[in-house]
Formats: C-alpha cells, structure tokens, sequence
C-alpha cells in the first residue's frame, strides 16, 4: 500500500490521460471563471466604492450577502434554470463546462465586487480631494483610481482563483461531474471519496494544493513587480 | 477671487456657515481658528470638492483653482511622476524638487515616503501649474522647521510670480504672521473675525480670537 | 526571503500531513516497508509510533497518521483476520447473501418524451428534449447477445467471480442498433452509484460507444436522485434498481415502452445485496435462519449499523429489511430513538463501506461495491 503522495507523484508521473483531462477541465473552470468575474467585478466594485447615490448602501449589504452563499445554493439555482425543465432549457447547458463556468461566475463576481468596494471606498475620498485639487476631470481621477487598485486586484484575483478551484458544490450540481467532460478535481475527489477511495482522494487533493501554491506564487511574484 | 456665501450640514449639524468673501489677487489670507472650527470644511467648499447644502460650486466657475489637501494622497508611482502627473513640465518639476530637497528621492516610490517628506511633494505638485487661487490645508503641519520655511519662501515665490490670491489654512500661528496679508478667523463653525493680518492676528477685536492667541504663545 | 521559507514550511507540513493521513490504512503485505515517516520526514515528529504497531503484526504499518486514529485490527479480535482467506486489512466481511429477499435487480428505462413535466412551480412543461433515439440505441445494445454478454462476464477478470448475473427471462433485442447522428449523438444516462463505483460502466460502455459512434454521460447518484434527475428532464434513460420507485416513475407517465419491447421496465441484471459486518460477528446473523432475523438480531443487540440514508436502491432495500415493529423509515425521526446504534451516513456505498470498516459495524451493501471494495483493500 503505497501514501497518499506517492500515489500523487505516480499519478502525475504516469500521464494519465483521464487526470490530464480532469487538470485540463478544471483549469478551463477556474480560469475562465475567476478572470470573467474580475471582468465583471471591478469595473462595479470600483464603481460601487466611488460612486455616492441612492441606494448604494443597499447594493453593498446585497453584494455581502451574496458572497456568503452557499455554492450549492448557487447550483441548485443554476439547475433548476437550465434544466430540462427549466426556463432555460432551449440553451441545452446542463453538464457542460459553459454552464459550470457561469454558476461560479455568479458565485465569484460577488466576491471581487465586496472585496474591490471596501478598498477603493476606503481610498475614493482621498484620491479624489487630490486629484480635484490638482485640477484633474473625472476621467483622469478615475484613472489615477484605477491605478490605485492594481494590488488589491491581484489579491482579490487570488480569492476569486482560490474560490472556484476549491469549490465543489456548484459545478457538482451543474456539471454533473461527467466523466472525461465535467468532472473537476474537487468533483473527482468527491467522486473517489464515496466510492471509498481515500487515498486516490487525497492524491488529488495533493495535486490541487500544489496547483494553488503554483499560482499563487506566480501571482504575488507578478504582484510584487507591478505594485511598485 | 470670489466666493459665494455658504454653508454645510451633516445631519442636523450645521459644521459651518459662511459669509461671501473676496480673495484678492496676489495676497495671502490666512484662516486660523481651533479644531473643529470649520478650517478645512471651507477650504474643501471653497476647492469644490464638497458640495455646499443646496448644491452648486462656491467658487466661480472662470478662476483657476489648485488645492491640497490636508492628507493628500501618495499616488502609486515615483515621486517624480506623482509631481509630473499627467505630463507636467519637467523644468517646472525640477525647480520644485531643488526648493523642497526632493531631488535625491525622485525615483523613491512615494508611498515609501516619510509624512514630511509627501507634504513636500504634495506642495511641489500642487504648485506645478499657475493657478487664481491656491488653497493650501495645513501644508507644513508635517514638515520640520527648516522644510516649512523653504516651503513658505516656495509658496511666496509662487504668489509673486502668478499674481494669484492664496488662502493658507493654518493653526501654526507663527506662520500666519510671517506670511498672511490677511486673516479669517473661525470659531464654532463661524467666520467670527477678519481683516488685515495685523489686526486679527495681532490685536483682535474679540474675545474668543484672543484666547486663541495666547494658547499659541501670541502677545 | 523569510517569507518564503515560511511559506514553503507550510507546505511541506501540509503535503506530510496529507501523506501521514492518506496511508493510515494498514498494509498487506511488509514488501511496501518503506513508511510515510521516512518519504516526509515533517509529518513524523508529529506521530509517535502507535502501540497497536508492537501487538498487531498484521497492522504493523500504520503509522504516522495523526490524524485518523483508527487502529481496526487491534480493537477486534485479533484472530479473526488470521482465519479468513481475504486480503489482510479488510475486517468486515460478508456475513449474509444469496437470500431470496436480497436479489438486487438493475433495470432500464427509457424517458419519455412527451412525460408530463413539470418545472419547478409546477407548471406543465412541453418541450423538453430527451433524445429517445439515443436512449433506444443504448438499450438495445445493453439487451443484445453483445451487451449481455460482457456484463454477466464482468469482474471475472479482476475478482474471479461475476458481479452482476443475467436475469433469467430477460428481455431480448436481436435486430440492428441505429448508430449515432449528429442529434442522437449524446446520451444522457443518468444511474445509480453502484452500477458505476463497481465499474461496470466503465467496462461496458466504451465498446458500445467505439462501435456506434455515440457518447455516453454518466451522472451516478442514489437511485432516488437518479430518478429526480429524470424527472427534471435531465436524462435520456435510467438505470437503477429500486422497484417501488420505478414503478411510480413508470405509473407517473415518465417513462416510455421501447419498439419490440413489452414493458417501460427493462429488468435485465441483478446481483444480491449482502449483509456484511466485522469478522467476529458479535450479533451472530451467520447462523440466523434469513436475512430478516439477522436484522432483527442486529436491532435487539444494537450492534452499530450503517446506513446509505440516501434514498438510493440500497437504502430502500435496508429500510424493507428491519422488523415492522421498529417502524424504521426514511424519515429521519422515524428513527430517532435508534441514534445509539443506527447510524444515517448519507453518503455514496463506498464511504460507508470505510465507515462500516472503521467502527466495525454492520452494513447492508451491494455485493459489486463490496468485491471492489475488498479487493482494493479496504482503501484508504
């Protein structure tokens, strides 16, 4: 009986074909999803945080709440609208990656919104006296605003990555965990898990620790260069 | 330089109130007053930064204004490009620096600076372009001794030079001497005095403006 | 620089934990010597060696798991594993089987088309697509001589006995399988856990789906979840065995009679449910008369029982199998008074096999999941 890691690193190693597949996906997932969130996210997040009208507040309470959702939650949601009976169905995205995609873009983008306002609100007043006082228009303002943001869209980036990859219970909903075209790494986990395969289980989960580790150094390092 | 007459209110507060005034070209006023007078709220009014109650601007739209704040913000690039920004004259930019002993930390990122140190950016970058009237909040708060003095000569020099009025928000009552032609005084969100700099900050007529005088070791 | 190497400490922490926990389990054989310890030296001050280590021989290799503190061999009795001809490792063992009241019968359904769906608020739904062509093709081959015939011989490689027998009397599809379009091209198989975790699928369906050119998706739940998924219009055919619910799916209108066959339902494979529990068998439900008794014996001793609590097939078997007086249900405070010895999982036949294992309790399993099982050692 071999451990856990050497299972992984013999995992890796053997290229396999299926577990290349489940990388692949997963990396499509994540990707795909933590970038359409920053996309969607900080263009509000930025607006939210300087913006002063009515209701602004209220939009702030909703977008926190709207973080803590339950990914399932999210899925169940996102089920029912594509599903064969759903509203949606003429769309046919069930157990695809498309739709995966999307149910955690709307399980991030609230996420990048929050975490983006409470910095750029805790900033927008000052920077805006400043720029003002230069003499600057609003495009400009935005502009030095915007350049403000470069680090907390790096790490709000990380937690938006971190999130998606580590999530299982809304692409498990949507996607179906179909083998060779929905199943992720966490769905796959899941999958080995009831199956009663621990250590095929944590092997994996060896591969996406690791995997988050890579990206994560590679955006601080990325980061670091840009936030001087 | 004319200002409307204003107020501003938060809540049931009203923090201040206002007469309108005049700025006159090429003349310092200094506007002194304890904390929580309402110092900084009218020089942000008078910046158009904050909107008055009843919105509109208190300031005309034609003159030029320049204004920095009390806690004016390090933007997240070079002390250099932060004077610059946008594309400001290099020249202009390099005079500053000389003045203010920016020189040696032009390639520093700013937000690495020490308080004294951004102070003396933030002038040198308020005062790149010519301007009608130049507020400054507490410019020199931060600075020690020998950089407030060669910013005063600095903001001097740049009054002189660009004919503009200057309303220098102060509680450094030392300075508003040496260098205010005129003065306001505020107290209790109230403009409560002013006049010629000799008068309010030498002779006051009342008796909240003398108190304030002695706390800060005046005659 | 310091932050680095605290960041790479974390790591090597993590990753020796994972290592430590992943082989708790104990080990066959002493070939595989070299212990986790050893590969990542961060995980061992962490572990002292566990006393069950000097006792047990047969559980010598369980060693840094501070984690899971599970010692099987040890708590039981300790001659058991010498006189059973299985692999080492696995303490539970099948105690009942081959039990008239313990046939486990696989059976497919098509979906209909025209099914009276309803969305969620429960509004009619009219256009939902199934592709009834592909359901078909897929049935048809699995009712071929092709089909049948690589099911009834599956897992004679791997574990010298089939896991899944030929329903005597079952139907027969003799004429031509249509092979894919460009429409048809995607089936939608929505099935129960075991037919997949036993890797039936897996073996099977690759050659249907070289030879028509189709793709089939598998999603595996409880049965109960398979026929939701059904219902919802998410599913081209099913595969499940849990009788009652097949026949309210087919009573319900969900499910449709294929060309040349008779019936909605399409019973074609069974194996047998098992009772399994730890080697020593406190409870002694070897030398009861029936399986009935042995679930009896089980609830007057409360010995530990595990069940799916999923309404997955396998569940509704178990629920049939206590004595009526218990009154045992899905409904969770049907068995509310029972905590102290029945134990719900909700979860998939494999995690309650482990779960069984480590708290030596009885369960009530799939033969097919519980060969794997076994011959996987008992994972984990």
């Amino acid at each position: 009986m071999q451990t856990a890691l050497q299972k992984a690193i013999e995992l890796i190693l053997s290229g396999d074909r299926e577990l290349a597949n489940i990388l692949l996906v997963t990396a499509r997932t994540c990707v795909s999803s933590s970038l359409i969130s920053l996309l969607i996210g900080v263009p509000i997040g930025i607006w939210l945080g300087t913006g002063r009208f009515r209701g602004r507040q209220a939009l702030v309470v909703i977008f926190r709440t709207l973080m803590g959702m339950p990914p399932v939650v999210c899925g169940l949601l996102m089920y029912m609208l594509f599903s064969g009976v759903g509203p949606f169905r003429r769309f046919k995205l069930l157990f695809t990656v498309t739709i995966m995609i999307i149910a955690q873009v709307v399980l991030i983008t609230p996420l990048v919104i929050a975490n983006l306002e409470t910095y750029v609100s805790s900033v927008a007043d000052t920077v805006r006296e400043t720029a003002r006082g230069l003499g600057f228009g609003r495009w400009k303002t935005l502009l030095l605003l915007s350049n403000e943001c470069i680090y907390p869209i790096f790490s709000t980036y990380l937690l938006a990555f971190a999130r998606s990859i580590a999530e299982v219970g809304a692409v498990s909903m949507v996607g179906g965990a179909i083998a060779w075209k929905t199943n992720v790494m966490t769905t796959a986990i899941m999958l080995y898990t009831n199956r009663g395969d621990f250590t095929l289980g944590i092997a994996l989960g060896i591969i996406l620790i690791a995997i988050s580790l890579l990206v994560n150094i590679a955006v601080t390092v990325m980061q670091r260069r840009l936030s001087r | 330089m004319k200002l409307a007459s204003c107020s501003k209110t938060y809540g049931r507060r009203t923090v201040l109130r206002c007469p309108a005034l005049d700025f006159a070209p090429g003349r310092i006023c200094a506007l002194a007053g304890p904390n929580g007078s309402g110092k900084s709220t009218y020089a942000r009014l008078a910046a158009g930064v904050l909107t008055p109650d009843g919105g509109g601007r208190v300031a005309d739209e034609t003159g030029v204004i320049r204004y920095m704040p009390q806690k004016s913000f390090p933007f997240r690039m070079s002390v250099e490009d932060n004077i610059r920004l946008f594309g400001g004259d290099e020249q202009r930019a390099e005079e500053l620096m000389k003045a203010l002993g920016l020189g040696g930390l032009r390639r520093q990122r700013a937000r690495s600076l020490s308080g004294g140190e951004t102070a003396r950016m933030s002038l040198a970058r308020v005062l790149m372009q010519p301007c009608d009237l130049l507020i400054l909040d507490e410019p020199t708060a931060a600075m020690d001794m020998e950089s407030a003095i060669a910013a005063e000569k600095l903001v001097d020099d740049y009054r002189k030079e660009c004919g503009c009025a200057v309303l220098l928000v102060t509680h450094d009552l030392s300075q508003a001497r040496r260098m205010a032609d005129e003065a306001l005084f505020f107290y209790q969100g109230e403009l409560w005095e002013s006049g010629a700099a000799e008068t309010v900050l030498y002779r006051p007529e009342k008796e909240e403006t003398r108190r304030f005088l002695e706390f800060y070791g005046g005659r | 620089m310091k932050k680095t190497l605290a960041l790479l400490l974390t790591l090597v922490l993590i990753l020796g934990l994972l290592a430590g926990c992943g082989s708790s389990g104990s080990s066959p054989a002493p070939a595989s010597s070299e212990t986790p310890a050893a590969s990542e030296p961060p995980a061992s001050p962490a572990a002292p060696e566990t006393p069950a280590a000097s006792e047990a021989p047969a559980a010598s290799e369980s060693p840094a798991a501070p984690a899971e503190s599970e010692t099987p061999a040890a708590s039981e009795s300790p001659a058991a594993p010498s006189e059973e001809p299985e692999p080492a490792g696995v303490n539970t063992v099948i105690l009942k089987e081959a039990d008239d009241k313990m046939i486990n019968t696989y059976t497919l359904l098509a979906v209909n088309p025209d099914a009276p769906f309803v969305d969620a608020d429960g509004n009619p739904v009219s256009d939902v697509a199934v592709n009834t062509a592909g359901a078909e093709a897929l049935i048809d081959w699995f009712l071929s001589a092709e089909g049948k015939k690589l099911a009834a011989d599956y897992g004679q490689a791997e574990y010298g006995d089939s896991l899944f027998y030929l329903l005597d009397g079952a139907p027969v599809y003799e004429g031509e399988i249509t092979p894919a379009t460009d429409e048809t091209g995607t089936i939608r198989l929505s099935t129960t856990t075991s037919v997949n975790d036993s890797g039936l699928l897996g073996a099977l369906l690759p050659v249907f789906e070289s030879e028509y050119g189709y793709k089939v998706e598998i999603q595996s739940a409880g049965t109960g979840k398979a026929i939701a998924a059904a219902k919802y219009g998410n599913a081209d055919l099913i595969l499940v065995h849990s009788k009652s619910q097949e026949e309210t799916f087919v009573a319900d209108g969900f499910a449709t009679v294929l060309p040349g066959f008779e019936s909605e339902r399409l019973s074609f494979l069974y194996n047998y449910f098992v009772l399994c529990g730890p080697a020593d068998d406190p409870a002694g439900v070897k030398d009861c008369a029936s399986v009935l008794d042995a679930f009896a014996a089980i609830a007057d001793g409360k010995y530990p029982f595990i069940s799916r609590g999923d309404g997955s097939g396998t569940h509704t078997k178990e629920l049939s199998l206590w004595p009526e007086a218990l009154g045992i249900t899905a409904e969770a405070d049907s068995f509310a008074d029972y905590t102290d010895w029945y134990v719900s999982a909700n979860a998939g036949m494999g995690s309650c096999l482990v779960m069984a294992e480590q708290m030596g309790a009885y369960i009530l399993t799939d033969k097919a999941t519980f060969l794997t099982f076994q011959a996987n050692n008992g994972v984990m």
